[in-house]
């Protein structure tokens, strides 16, 4: 029971608030996570990590300051964290995932603004994430109009750099992405001090393609009949992916594969034999939201693969480790990132070709399309995402919800209505 | 009629260290000890402590004596824990 009220108290947070997240994080963990049958142990190392999450890695952050380093705190899986770590600065995600910071993202956002919106603009208002505290700059993108907005509002209290994310996927659109890739290169290497070489970006881009390898290790193990890891956990760990440092996170993500590994060889699986497979499609669920995993695989179900940001889009396609030059290196990660299929694009039919794939690859059963409330680009794809499945025959169930615990219940009887007609 | 509570017990820690020690050397005795949040009605400090079957606590407290890892307690608690409850945070 680690004491960190002083870290926290210098960091201007807002103890009493923050204490009531402390409160309900043990038992909502245990409730999701605790409950489940033969865990694999190797998910010790990120039930460590949550159980921590306030207080080890914001305090290495801490440290990695006292020695002149800076702290980005990014929002979006389009920000090259590729750039940070080439200068000697760390890039990590920010609060955003709990209802708890929403009433304090609604004091200046309107209620109509998506949860994650609300919840991240809260949680650095009231001073109850350490992470948004450490940041020396936050980085936001124009992924949707609410996070544009929201980054002004951020912009009064800490610095902010915006990359202005194409909204189409033409040729003239991936160099204008690279132009921003190179400008905030600029940025990073002002801020920090410190030159991003060819040498130093080479090292950083094999840096964050071994932690995607590492994801992409532990998605493939998915696609097995007998499933060696819940859903739930393979969230959790993807979740973590955006907070930890990347070498320990790769080199734990790995361990746990090599217990799958076996458990894959040994025939060994978490949830009994004909066990509904569903994928998750739509927007992201940001650490603690663990309501819709929990719901499905107390459902009768299994969550096989998240086609999110928190699931497929983060890891998905590496950036090419072979480019010699400052120049190729950057068009190198603005072709990876550009590979990304986020619904603010138009046409987005690149997603809808992913969810296909996947389908088959994690030998899906059926499909649950999820929406954050508000979020007008991901609702409104849903059209095209429930009609495409519908033609190719998969069973698709759209839902959209927030971060309340008041539609649990429902959503839960819908839930288990979809898997019951999948069994038929 | 009464129903048997089940009971958890907890190994609880001044610091992140020495619970990521004793679960090494638990591990290299192959003593199952899961990490997890230290729960709210033992401490109100954020912090892991470690989840142990009660058949395994003389095992634990040898182990700490032996290795000279700082523990705050063993303690038993009604075991609280419903995947059907539908408390998310």
């Amino acid at each position: 029971m680690a004491d960190y009220h002083k870290m926290w108290e210098s960091l201007g947070m807002d103890l009493d608030l923050h204490d009531q997240l402390c409160e309900v994080l043990p038992q909502a963990f245990g409730d999701v996570y605790l409950s489940q049958e033969n865990r694999p142990e190797g998910m010790d190392y990120f039930n460590f990590v949550v159980s921590e999450i306030h207080g080890v890695r914001p305090a290495e952050l801490i440290e990695h300051q006292k020695k002149g380093g800076k702290v980005f705190g990014t929002f979006c899986v389009y920000v090259p964290d590729e750039i940070v770590f080439a200068a000697d600065a760390i890039a990590t995600g920010l609060c955003g995932g709990s209802q708890f910071w929403v009433p304090g993202g609604e004091k200046v956002l309107p209620k109509n603004t998506c949860p994650l919106i609300k919840a991240s603009v809260g949680a650095r208002l009231d001073r109850t994430c350490p992470f948004f505290r450490i940041a020396d700059m936050y980085v936001g993108e124009t992924t949707c109009d609410g996070k544009k907005k929201a980054w002004e509002i951020l912009a009064e209290d800490v610095p902010v750099h915006v990359m202005d994310l194409p909204q189409m996927k033409r040729a003239k659109d991936i160099k204008a992405w690279a132009e921003e890739i190179e400008d905030f290169k600029n940025v990073v290497e002002q801020f920090t001090g410190n030159e991003i070489t060819v040498e130093k970006l080479a090292a950083s881009i094999r840096l964050i393609n071994d932690k995607r390898k590492a994801l992409a290790r532990l998605y493939d193990l998915r696609k097995n009949e007998k499933l060696p890891i819940s859903g739930k956990d393979a969230l959790l760990v993807s979740q973590i992916a955006f907070y930890d440092d990347p070498v320990r996170f790769t080199n734990m993500t790995n361990e746990l594969c090599d217990e799958l590994d076996k458990r894959v060889k040994d025939g060994v699986s978490v949830f009994p034999e004909g066990t509904k497979r569903i994928m998750l499609t739509g927007t992201p669920l940001s650490i603690p939201n663990w309501k819709l995993h929990n719901l499905v695989e107390t459902s009768g179900g299994v969550v096989v693969c998240e086609e999110m940001c928190t699931g497929t889009r983060y890891f998905e396609n590496l950036v090419d480790e072979t480019k010699n030059t400052m120049e190729e290196q950057i068009m190198a990660l603005s072709e990876r990132y550009m590979h990304i299929n986020c619904a603010c694009f138009t046409p987005n039919t690149g997603r809808i070709d992913d969810i296909l794939r996947l389908a088959k690859e994690y030998q899906v059963d059926g499909i649950i399309d999820v929406n954050l409330k508000f979020c007008g680009l991901y609702d409104t794809e849903g059209y095209h995402v429930e009609k495409a499945m519908k033609e190719a025959g998969i069973p698709v169930l759209g839902i959209e919800t927030d971060y309340t615990d008041s539609d649990a219940q429902q959503l839960r009887t819908r839930i288990s209505a979809f898997i019951e007609m999948l069994n038929n | 009629m009464n129903e048997k509570k089940e009971i958890q017990t907890y190994v609880l820690f001044p610091n992140h260290d020495n619970g990521m020690r004793l679960h090494r050397e638990l591990k290299k005795l192959g003593v199952r000890a899961t990490i997890a949040p230290t729960p709210r009605v033992v401490s109100t400090c954020c912090g892991i402590s470690l989840l142990i079957k009660k058949e395994d606590v003389e095992t634990v407290e040898k182990c700490v004596t032996e290795h000279q890892i700082q523990i705050l307690k063993i303690v038993d608690i009604e075991k609280n824990i419903n995947p059907n409850r539908d408390r998310y945070c």
